[in-house]
């Protein structure tokens, strides 16, 4: 019986080939967008899956509140360590310090590479359950070790064992290998640590961190734990969310609360607002879900719509089928069956299609996503979406179809009711409503990135490089490498800063200057940068002067930015003193000089911070800043600049990046959701145009005698083609005006995430409906044209 | 084995009611030829259809093979439909998409018929029919005459007791339709009960009793001389 049905089916589809291939392609189309964001969705879901104790890992997370607004984040001060380990030993199985993730130079014999990595606890190959591939698990114990990641290691020492070769650190110190590690899969919070060396060493070579072993006010670290095995994530923040506040009395004003945020939430729950856990990349989990789903019910509208309306030539098929002993279930089987042949046909094409995009679409997302071939589940998983697809499109013709009663479809007196085509005209309007929400959506996602990127940045990027300095090598030579950087001819001027100009790398508070409000919690950006800073970048100044080697008292001098100005409630900055407010020890104090324009160094949807700007007196520098000569192509400089560099530093390899790329890449996330939603936005139109075709090409033929009758009777070309197409019509002019509120409601929403954000204005909803209505002429005016080119004759003789 | 009590059919639209059938008594032998003859809307093939299980009258009695039918479900109507009854159209309603051999095939696949003993069958009814060399042709492309033909081998295939045809020589040529009529009565002279709306008068004179309808009541019965007399 069901060889019967397939057969029917194949030769029903083979028989309708432009039919078959509109409902197919659309199916196919549909499941492939279905097909790849799910594959796009579990990858997010299986970040950090490759932790064997990713259930009990945890980071430190701290939560201050600084003149009414909290902030969290993963900082955390040196002293909590010990006081854990103290006071709830019984919680932790593990407890591991470690740096932040940085860049750092190494060098084994004429490899010179730059690399990123941690300085960590010795536990740590323990605590993130590290495969160790050669030499010790303990391999952190020693203070000049260094522990390589596999690929790390192959590129210094490729075949050779790299087991007690000593590898130099910054030019500074050398180091022992003695452990090489399987490498981090490439979704995982710790892909980038390329090599690991001992905590003990980061803190012994760095007076300011030995300086802070007590200080609980300098949230400068980080810190991972690993619950113990009768205890919670709940539980154990519970009991230790005030450990801060009760150690240490200075910081207490601010409310420190101490917490887990478990490893599963670190990648999709990372977000917080005043202090609570809000959502975090989850939302684009469940966008791109929403979308997938939509996408994959706009294909199965097609399948409906095209398999009933077709109904009354599979009508009297039911018909016989009934008089010679069919039952209706029978006949609800043989339809699911087909729609089941369909998707079926259709899956197998969308794999296709995914296999053919999948390169394309990781480019896109920054993916590594392999097509799971050797995944049992992933095939369990498909034969339950083929099944849920086959049944969500199927089941709705199938009971339609089954429903005729055999009197009415063998004696040819079957017509479909007058209310037959309401179904089918409310899907369409379903898919054109979806469609057109998704065009609005996708314009204003597109509006807001272009409207942050044309926001004024208050610098000149263009031409503009930075060259990181992470190197002790780099102390006490800035004046004479800028001397020789200008002579070259290849930079027009030369700057160095504590932070890149596209970053904020340290806020600090404790300042007091005149006017100051009682109880006033500051919090201001802190950059170090050299006297020609401003000139290089391309700074403004509002206010005073630029910092000056003519005036030897500019070292103790600092600039503020106009956000700082209005912060601080400074009317007249210039020659304002601001102090250490630290009585014991205090920094000398520094003078305002000169208010510079706000530049864009953190989010280009945030408003600017307050910040300073104060003259570097003791090489804290950790980023050139060159200014490209503009008479010269960017590469000739570049090599240039190459030159000089290694002449001056032979043991530190040549890196730089463009600022203006740099910049760019904070609406690389914005972007790529851009992007890939409007590819999405584009498919769903098309799948939706598809069937509104294939409906098209059906009600003409349906419609052939009328066409032919109105045509005797002298209707024109156009009489049927404004006929045809003004039904179509009227239904997406209903669908945009479901779809405006929708998609407002939702895109208001938002928008309002974004402080700096574009206004939505009427033109884009008015651009879109006319968009949509524009796509639906066009298709259906291929088929109504077509009909109404028909000599009547010929659509007569059919009856 | 076909006794029809009071049988009123009436269909209804949103403006009229109309009586199709107003008040039908008849009486259906085993092994007979009967005709049903008539004006175009006097209710024969509400009659045909009501006989042939694909509708429910609105009133009165219709007992079938000592089972009554009237008010039976149409999953009940289709159990007892199956094997006991063949249908044969005048547009012979074959399905496009399935070959000869595969129209035919269909009534003993509902019946769940195993593959060998179906095949069996079926090319036994095909020869006889005399369409064996066309069983794996769809039925566009046979002529109408041989479409009727592969219509009755469906219709003969499950050897039913009852064979109902509705103008069988309507869409055919009068050399064709002369061959179907003759095929009909060698299956009535085989035992099978027939029963024919035709508008022909040459059909009818192959039926044993001729039955006229008119306005939805039987107003004549007459007898033919002889079963299957010729014309």
């Amino acid at each position: 019986m069901f060889k019967n049905y397939l057969k029917i089916a194949w030769r029903n589809l083979w028989k309708n080939k432009g039919y078959s291939t509109i409902n197919i392609g659309g199916l196919a189309l549909g499941m492939a967008v279905t097909l790849i964001i799910g594959l796009w969705i579990q990858d997010e879901l299986a970040h950090n899956d490759n932790f064997k104790n990713k259930d009990t890992l945890a980071q430190v997370y701290q939560s201050q509140t600084f003149n009414g607004r909290t902030g969290t984040s993963p900082a955390i001060p040196l002293p909590l360590e010990p006081a854990l380990k103290d006071k709830f030993k019984d919680n932790f199985k593990h407890l591991m310090m470690s740096s932040w993730n940085s860049t750092t130079y190494i060098k084994y014999g004429e490899v010179n590479l730059s690399r990123p990595g941690n300085y960590m606890q010795p536990n740590a190959p323990e605590l993130l359950g590290l495969d160790i591939l050669k030499g010790e698990k303990d391999g952190l114990e020693e203070i000049n070790v260094i522990m390589l990641s596999q690929s790390t290691a192959t590129a210094f020492f490729g075949k050779e064992d790299p087991i007690g070769k000593v590898v130099r650190i910054s030019n500074q110190h050398d180091m022992m290998v003695t452990a090489v590690y399987a490498d981090m899969p490439y979704n995982s919070s710790f892909r980038d640590l390329d090599f690991i060396m001992p905590w003990k060493h980061y803190v012994n070579t760095n007076e300011w961190i030995s300086n802070s072993l007590d200080n609980w006010g300098n949230n400068s670290f980080q810190l991972f734990a690993q619950i113990s095995d009768n205890t919670t994530m709940e539980g154990v923040t519970n009991a230790i969310i005030d450990i801060k506040k009760d150690a240490n009395e200075e910081t207490a004003e601010f409310n420190p609360r101490i917490f887990l945020l478990p490893m599963k939430d670190w990648h999709l729950r990372n977000n917080f607002e005043d202090g609570k856990q809000s959502d975090g990349r989850i939302k684009y989990v469940w966008l791109f879900g929403i979308i997938g789903g939509f996408v994959l019910l706009l294909a199965c509208i097609n399948f409906m719509n095209l398999s009933t309306a077709r109904s009354e030539k599979r009508a009297k098929e039911v018909g016989i089928r009934k008089s010679i002993g069919s039952q209706k279930g029978q006949l609800i089987y043989q339809f699911l069956s087909e729609s089941f042949l369909v998707v079926l046909f259709a899956y197998v094409i969308a794999i296709g299609i995914v296999l053919l995009s999948l390169n394309g679409f990781n480019e896109l997302s920054r993916k590594e996503i392999a097509f799971p071939w050797n995944s049992g589940v992933f095939w369990g998983i498909s034969l339950l979406f083929v099944l849920f697809t086959a049944l969500l499109a199927g089941s709705y013709p199938a009971l339609y179809l089954s429903s005729f009663r055999p009197v009415d479809v063998l004696k040819g007196t079957f017509k479909a009711g007058r209310y037959a085509g309401l179904p089918r005209k409310i899907l369409v309007v379903l898919q054109f409503t979806v469609s057109v929400a998704f065009i609005i959506g996708t314009v204003i996602v597109m509006q807001q990135i272009n409207h942050a990127k044309n926001r004024p940045i208050g610098y000149d990027r263009e031409g503009l490089i930075q060259i990181p300095t992470f190197s002790q090598d780099f102390n006490g030579k800035t004046d004479v490498v800028r001397e020789q950087f200008l002579k070259s001819g290849a930079v027009v001027e030369m700057a160095t800063s504590s932070s890149p100009t596209t970053q904020i790398w340290s806020n600090r508070s404790g300042f007091d200057w005149e006017g100051k409000p009682e109880g006033f919690q500051e919090d201001l950006a802190w950059t170090e940068v050299s006297a020609e800073y401003g000139k290089t970048i391309g700074l403004r100044i509002v206010e005073g002067r630029d910092f000056s080697r003519e005036f030897a008292s500019d070292s103790l001098a600092v600039l503020i930015n106009e956000t700082a100005k209005k912060y601080m409630g400074l009317e007249n900055p210039i020659g304002q003193i601001i102090k250490d407010s630290d009585d014991e020890d205090p920094a000398p104090p520094m003078k305002i000089i000169g208010v510079v324009a706000d530049m864009i160094a953190q989010s280009p949807y945030e408003p600017v911070k307050q910040g300073m700007y104060v003259y570097d007196r003791f090489d804290n520098f950790s980023y050139y800043n060159l200014r490209l000569n503009p008479n010269q192509s960017a590469s000739q400089n570049i090599a240039v600049i190459e030159r000089v560099f290694k002449e001056n530093f032979p043991a530190i390899p040549f890196e730089y990046d463009f600022v203006d790329q740099e910049y760019a890449e904070k609406f690389a996330s914005e972007q790529r959701i851009g992007t890939l939603s409007g590819i999405f936005t584009a498919l769903a139109i098309l799948i939706s145009c598809l069937g509104l075709f294939g409906l098209t090409s059906f009600v003409a033929e349906q419609r052939t005698k009328e066409i032919g009758v109105r045509k005797v009777l002298g209707a024109t070309v156009f009489n049927v083609w404004n006929m045809l197409s003004k039904d179509f019509l009227k239904l997406v002019v209903i669908s945009c005006f479901i779809a405006v509120p929708i998609a407002y409601y939702v895109m208001n929403g938002w928008l309002q995430e974004y402080p700096y954000r574009v206004i939505l204005k009427w033109w884009i909803f008015a651009l879109a409906m006319l968009g949509a209505m524009g796509v639906t002429v066009l298709t259906v005016s291929f088929q109504a044209i077509r009909a109404a080119k028909q000599n009547p004759i010929r659509s007569l003789r059919t009856e | 084995m076909i006794t029809i009590k009071d049988l009123k059919k009436s269909f209804r639209t949103e403006e009229v009611e109309t009586l199709a059938l107003n008040g039908v008594n008849l009486h259906v032998e085993e092994g007979e030829f009967v005709a049903i003859m008539g004006p175009s809307g006097c209710g024969k093939s509400t009659l045909l259809n009501i006989v042939g299980m694909l509708d429910n009258p609105t009133e009165g009695g219709y007992n079938f093979a000592g089972n009554e039918v009237a008010g039976l479900k149409e999953s009940q109507r289709t159990q007892l439909r199956k094997g006991n009854l063949g249908f044969v159209f005048q547009s012979f309603n074959l399905i496009d998409e399935l070959t000869v051999y595969e129209n035919v095939e269909l009534p003993l696949i509902y019946l769940k018929m195993g593959k060998s003993e179906r095949k069996q069958k079926v090319m036994e009814v095909l020869e006889r029919m005399k369409i064996a060399h066309r069983e794996k042709h769809f039925p566009q492309q046979l002529s109408g005459g041989q479409q009727q033909r592969v219509a009755i081998s469906r219709a003969v295939v499950t050897n039913p007791k009852l064979i109902l045809a509705d103008e069988p020589t309507g869409n055919l040529d009068s050399k064709n339709g002369i061959e179907v009529m003759n095929l009909l009565t060698e299956l009535n002279q085989e035992g099978t009960t027939i029963v024919m709306v035709t508008h022909s008068d040459r059909d009818s004179h192959y039926a044993h009793r001729v039955i006229n309808l008119f306005d939805g009541q039987i107003v004549t019965e007459s007898k033919n001389r002889e079963i299957g007399a010729m014309v």
